[in-house]
């Protein structure tokens, strides 16, 4: 396999054009006509062809390898999974998670007291959720954050919980894209 | 203006002779017929330009010294946002930079897919530089074909690391993760779409003729000084010099891929809109090429200096759960010294200087971004020509302000 | 910190060994690291360095790439300007390197070798505070006139704030206080 070099084509365009433009013209109709068309066809019989979406009405389809705001894992029991290990907050370029750990008489001896991600640092970039060693932070795909405040866009622990089964699609991506 | 010519006036009778003085208009920093933040300081003899002067920085943000106080991996959501509107191929710079210094090589699926991105990449950087022009020239249709066809080489991106514009898809020694078995399908579609809506554009601008009369002849600078500028990219080689990193100093694998590079003639405004739209079409057949060809196999290099364990290792056993918490913290260490490496970028060559000391954070991190020689080679552009053709050649400069101001 | 890890110079490396016969003295140390070839000249022989790189036919670098400094805190000599170097006939590159002392950051600009070291040098200015003799017009390029300090020397600490300027700035609202360096 090669690459060559290829002169662009600049006589083309003037013989494209024709005389006084008039093809021109009207192949540029023919277009603008022909995106009408469709577009209309499609708002007749209910298929919109459009690409714009009516959002809040409804929502874009977002793939599962979405990145949206990231929130903890709830366990079944009603807690957190995270543990508090601070590797998060280590990874995070922005510094926009502050965690303070305490000890618990569970299982899993350590949780966190104080969850907090400052909405308005974090740029959404994943990496919390590739360092966390347990599976507990995770990116959903949630993204509507505006507030009325800068106090507002600060996040605590018990806004940030969302079940587990709620994130099964992200868990499930998660695991096999972590896999290698 | 009544002074001045009074006076003309009184001295001459036999020869009219205006005094004049060049009006001084600032475009920008924020002005409908520009995109990007940047002002530009026209002094006009009616309306011809006497001299430009670009002032730069309006959206300038420290790339470097972030980059600086953080690990080597916690600065690629910043290469993000050099270059916003191809954010892979700077993932891809930096990831080979990196790289580089470590002396490692990523996986061979792992290189095809880093193709794949930058390409489709590619594809919406010069869809979103020629539908602005076309929008600054006053073609609103053929800007919003050009964004919705962008949209679409957006999802492939988005589908591959959930994130249209802010990817940080690419790592040092691999990629965040693979791409599911529906990926295929999905890029054929939007690809489809993209070239649907790429020929409808070309349809209604190549030919119109107030599109060609504002682009043809406008914006020409001679091939040596575009040389001594540092200008690269499509810019230089629609002045006809075939400088594509692509093909010269093939990385990743491009040595394999089968594609044109176009060049143009004469360097004007319309040369480069025909380059741009030229490496579309050869984005999208690469892109094509790598779905066929690519392998399987690990997208991520095993690695424990450079890539983090496999997510399940680390719940289950010691050596890794430690590897993860060192990788985290500390960050992967490369051996002292400095590299340069450059990437074919949407607007010329994206280079990246690292100069490592040893520790986890890069001593020093440079980006040298295209665009910011391309812009230092707008005012002999402009200087003599039309007012008017400011606004086509600025479009043709393509002046991204996340990557010139850094 | 860096030269002293690197690979000693490479005799093996054509361009090196031509650059040294050339200017002799005026090398002050080359090297090859990762195939990037580096060459590290005297601070007064720069622009003639440059021109033979540009003029000789075997070299023609024709393209300055990248024009940079880095800043070696305490170190002897602290600074550093990084010239990159690239030629289209040749498909080559090099990197030429200037150390510069921390109370003389001077050195000769190349403008008059490469026009597209013009904007290069005023960014190193700016940012790094490296003085380039002979620049046609050196000013910041990102930051304001107002600014003080250079943000990307080692010792501009990352958190500083410098006052605010212009139409609407409170009185007195200089939190940042006094410059560095």
């Amino acid at each position: 396999m090669a690459s060559r070099v290829v002169k662009v084509d600049r006589e083309a365009l003037a013989k494209a054009a024709g005389p006084f433009s008039v093809r021109a013209i009207m192949v540029g109709l023919r277009v603008t006509s022909r995106h009408f068309f469709r577009n209309l066809w499609g708002w007749i019989i209910g298929k919109p062809t459009i690409a714009t979406v009516m959002y809040p009405e409804e929502d874009v389809v977002k793939p599962p390898a979405f990145r949206g705001m990231p929130v903890l894992v709830e366990m079944d029991n009603g807690k957190e999974r995270c543990v508090a290990c601070g590797l998060c907050e280590w990874a995070c370029p922005v510094d926009c998670i502050h965690i303070v750990p305490d000890e618990t008489e569970d299982a899993i001896e350590r949780y966190p007291q104080l969850f907090d991600i400052d909405m308005g640092r974090c740029m959404y970039c994943g990496l919390c959720e590739e360092a966390c060693p347990e599976e507990a932070i995770v990116m959903s795909d949630r993204v509507e954050i505006a507030a009325f405040s800068r106090e507002g866009t600060l996040w605590h622990k018990d806004d940030l919980l969302v079940p587990v089964d709620r994130l099964a699609r992200r868990l499930e991506y998660v695991r096999r894209s972590y896999e290698r | 203006m009544a002074e001045q010519e009074q006076s003309t006036a009184e001295e001459s009778t036999d020869r009219l002779e205006i005094p004049f003085e060049p009006l001084e208009m600032k475009l920008g920093p924020s002005h409908p017929a520009t995109h990007g933040t940047v002002r530009l300081n026209l002094r006009l003899d009616g309306e011809t330009v006497v001299t430009a002067e670009v002032e730069v920085g309006f959206l300038h943000r420290g790339f470097e010294k972030e980059c600086e106080s953080g690990l080597y991996y916690q600065a690629f959501p910043y290469t993000d946002r050099l270059n916003y509107v191809s954010p892979m191929i700077n993932n891809v710079g930096y990831a080979l930079a990196c790289e580089k210094l470590f002396d490692v090589e990523a996986p061979e699926r792992c290189q095809y897919l880093r193709v794949l991105a930058s390409e489709a990449s590619r594809i919406a950087d010069h869809l979103t530089c020629m539908g602005a022009c076309a929008l600054e020239l006053g073609a609103f249709t053929a800007f919003l074909y050009a964004v919705e066809a962008r949209e679409s080489a957006w999802d492939i991106l988005d589908a591959m690391c959930g994130a249209r514009v802010t990817c940080n898809y690419v790592r040092i020694g691999g990629v965040a993760s693979d791409v599911g078995p529906e990926f295929a399908a999905l890029v054929r579609e939007k690809l489809a779409e993209v070239a649907r809506l790429h020929k409808d554009f070309e349809d209604l601008l190549l030919a119109n003729p107030i599109f060609r009369d504002r682009m043809e002849g406008t914006g020409i600078l001679p091939k040596d000084e575009l040389v001594a500028l540092g200008v690269t990219g499509p810019l230089l080689r629609a002045a006809g010099v075939p400088l594509d990193l692509r093909r010269v100093d093939p990385y990743l694998v491009y040595d394999r891929m089968d594609f044109d590079v176009p060049i143009g003639e004469s360097g004007d405004n319309m040369d480069r809109f025909l380059v741009r739209c030229e490496e579309v079409r050869q984005s999208a057949r690469m892109v094509e090429q790598c779905l066929v060809d690519l392998p399987e196999g690990p997208v991520d290099l095993d690695d424990p200096r450079v890539r983090l364990p496999a997510k399940g290792q680390v719940f289950s056993r010691m050596e890794q759960l430690i590897s993860q918490f060192k990788l985290v913290t500390e960050g992967p260490r490369p051996p002292v010294g400095e590299v340069y490496q450059a990437v074919e970028g949407g607007n010329g060559e994206l280079g990246f200087y690292l100069v490592s000391d040893g520790t986890g954070k890069p001593y020093k991190c440079r980006a040298r971004s295209p665009s910011f020689s391309n812009t230092q080679a707008m005012p002999p552009m402009v200087e003599g020509g039309m007012l008017a053709d400011v606004i086509p050649t600025f479009d043709m400069v393509n002046m991204i302000g996340g990557e010139c101001d850094r | 910190m860096v030269e002293e890890s690197a690979q000693p110079s490479a005799p093996e490396d054509p361009l090196l060994q031509r650059l040294r016969d050339k200017f002799g003295e005026a090398v002050v140390s080359t090297h090859s690291y990762r195939g990037d070839r580096t060459a590290i000249i005297d601070r007064g022989s720069l622009v003639a360095t440059c021109e033979w790189l540009r003029d000789d036919p075997q070299n023609q670098f024709d393209m300055l790439m990248d024009v940079t400094a880095v800043d070696y805190l305490g170190r002897r000599p602290r600074f550093e300007v990084v010239y990159h170097l690239y030629s289209i006939e040749k498909n080559h590159r090099a990197r030429i390197k200037v150390a510069l002392e921390e109370d003389d950051v001077k050195v000769a600009s190349v403008v008059s070798v490469w026009s597209g070291a013009n904007w290069l040098e005023r960014e190193a200015w700016d940012l790094y505070g490296i003085q380039f003799d002979g620049h046609p017009e050196l000013k910041r390029i990102y930051l304001y006139e107002e600014f003080e300090g250079h943000p990307l020397r080692k010792d501009y600490p990352k958190e500083k704030r410098q006052p605010l300027i212009g139409p609407g700035a409170p009185e007195g609202a200089a939190d940042g206080g006094e410059s560095s360096s």
